[in-house]
């Protein structure tokens, strides 16, 4: 995986996991691999990967079992909020830059409204 | 926290010339640590106090032992092969370090030479640049200790081998050692960093955790380094 090291990597892993968990790669339930397989894959240290995790588990988005390993929540609520959460956090990236270039909230919209259009009127072509 | 290493004091001349002064560092248990700093400015020299091959003014300790011989059985240094002949074979030196060190585990060597496709039936002579560091890197990583020293691993070697290192490392490195491991491209390794340590006008300059040098400065670690040099960060 590529980070962007201006960032701090735990909180790139955490970005990461998110998305697995709401691309449905990481199922509700599902055993996430080893502290250390997580570290090769995505050639980072251990320690930084345990700092994501276990602020994951504090917010509750993985459960951790004593013995067995870490596991995606099974909680509807808990990943719906998390879902609500990363596309508040992507709208505000966008409400961010478009504001930016001086649109109205309503040109906001509008324009939003257009992208989707014409993205599904070339999606049916 | 357990202190694999603490030095305190410490200050090295070499023909009346002052190299290093009031060095002081304290690394814990289960860090990957990066060693900065320009060319010449110490980080070969301050591996080689370490590791009791130069002789410097102050309290080196690892993992709670201060003579030389004790410190060597704790740690692991990256040692350049310079006393092998060039018809040597691989696999002799394998015998020679296990023969040598007590803590060299031949099958973690073994492991580690087939993730890095090292061939221990060629000649010293007959190795690459890059097979020849991924060599280095397996033996030192074969023993079992609390500290490794890696100095520069990376000089002068492809891209390719340098991942393939950095897995190794990440892969095999026990859970409690400490890895110190020195370079002057800090981008390629800045991700696997817990903590940063920069050799700067004769001492430690900064030594900070990766992680918070990122989040309180919103800068990469390259350009945090560079800007060391242009005086503009408050280090504190």
């Amino acid at each position: 995986m590529k980070f962007d090291d201006k960032i701090p990597i735990y909180y790139q892993i955490k970005q990461h996991l998110y998305h697995e968990i709401l691309a449905g790669t990481l199922k509700p339930g599902d055993k996430l691999p080893a502290v250390r397989q997580l570290a090769i894959d995505l050639t980072v240290n251990v320690n930084t990967i345990q700092r994501a995790l276990s602020e994951m588990i504090t917010e509750k988005t993985i459960v951790s079992q004593r013995g067995k390993g870490n596991f995606v929540t099974d909680d509807t609520a808990r990943l719906a909020e998390l879902k609500e959460q990363l596309v508040m956090e992507q709208l505000a990236l966008v409400y961010e830059q478009l504001h930016a270039l001086n649109l109205s909230d309503a040109e906001i919209l509008a324009s939003l409204k257009r992208y989707i259009e014409r993205k599904g009127a070339a999606q049916h072509d | 926290m357990t202190d694999i290493l603490k030095i305190e004091n410490l200050t090295y001349k070499r023909n009346q010339r002052l190299l290093l002064q009031d060095v002081n560092l304290t690394l814990t248990a289960g860090k990957i640590v990066g060693l900065l700093g320009e060319n010449g400015a110490g980080k070969t020299t301050l591996m080689r106090l370490i590791t009791g091959s130069a002789q410097g003014h102050g309290t080196i300790m690892v993992s709670g032992t201060q003579t030389p011989t004790e410190r060597k059985s704790h740690l692991s240094f990256s040692e350049q092969l310079r006393g092998f002949n060039r018809n040597t074979k691989v696999a002799q030196v394998v015998a020679f370090y296990h023969t040598v060190y007590p803590d060299f585990d031949p099958q973690r060597f073994h492991e580690l030479a087939g993730f890095l496709q090292i061939d221990v039936n060629l000649r010293l002579g007959a190795l690459s640049k890059g097979m020849r560091e991924k060599l280095i890197i397996a033996l030192t990583l074969a023993r079992q200790v609390d500290l490794y020293l890696l100095d520069e691993p990376f000089s002068g070697i492809d891209s390719m081998s340098r991942k393939k290192i950095i897995s190794s490392i990440i892969q095999w490195m026990p859970e409690e050692a400490t890895l110190l491991i020195s370079d002057h491209y800090v981008t390629e390794i800045a991700p696997i960093l817990d903590e940063i340590v920069v050799v700067k006008d004769q001492t430690i300059a900064v030594h900070r955790a990766a992680d918070e040098i990122r989040s309180e400065s919103g800068m990469d670690i390259e350009d945090y380094y560079e800007s060391l040099y242009e005086g503009g960060v408050n280090r504190d």
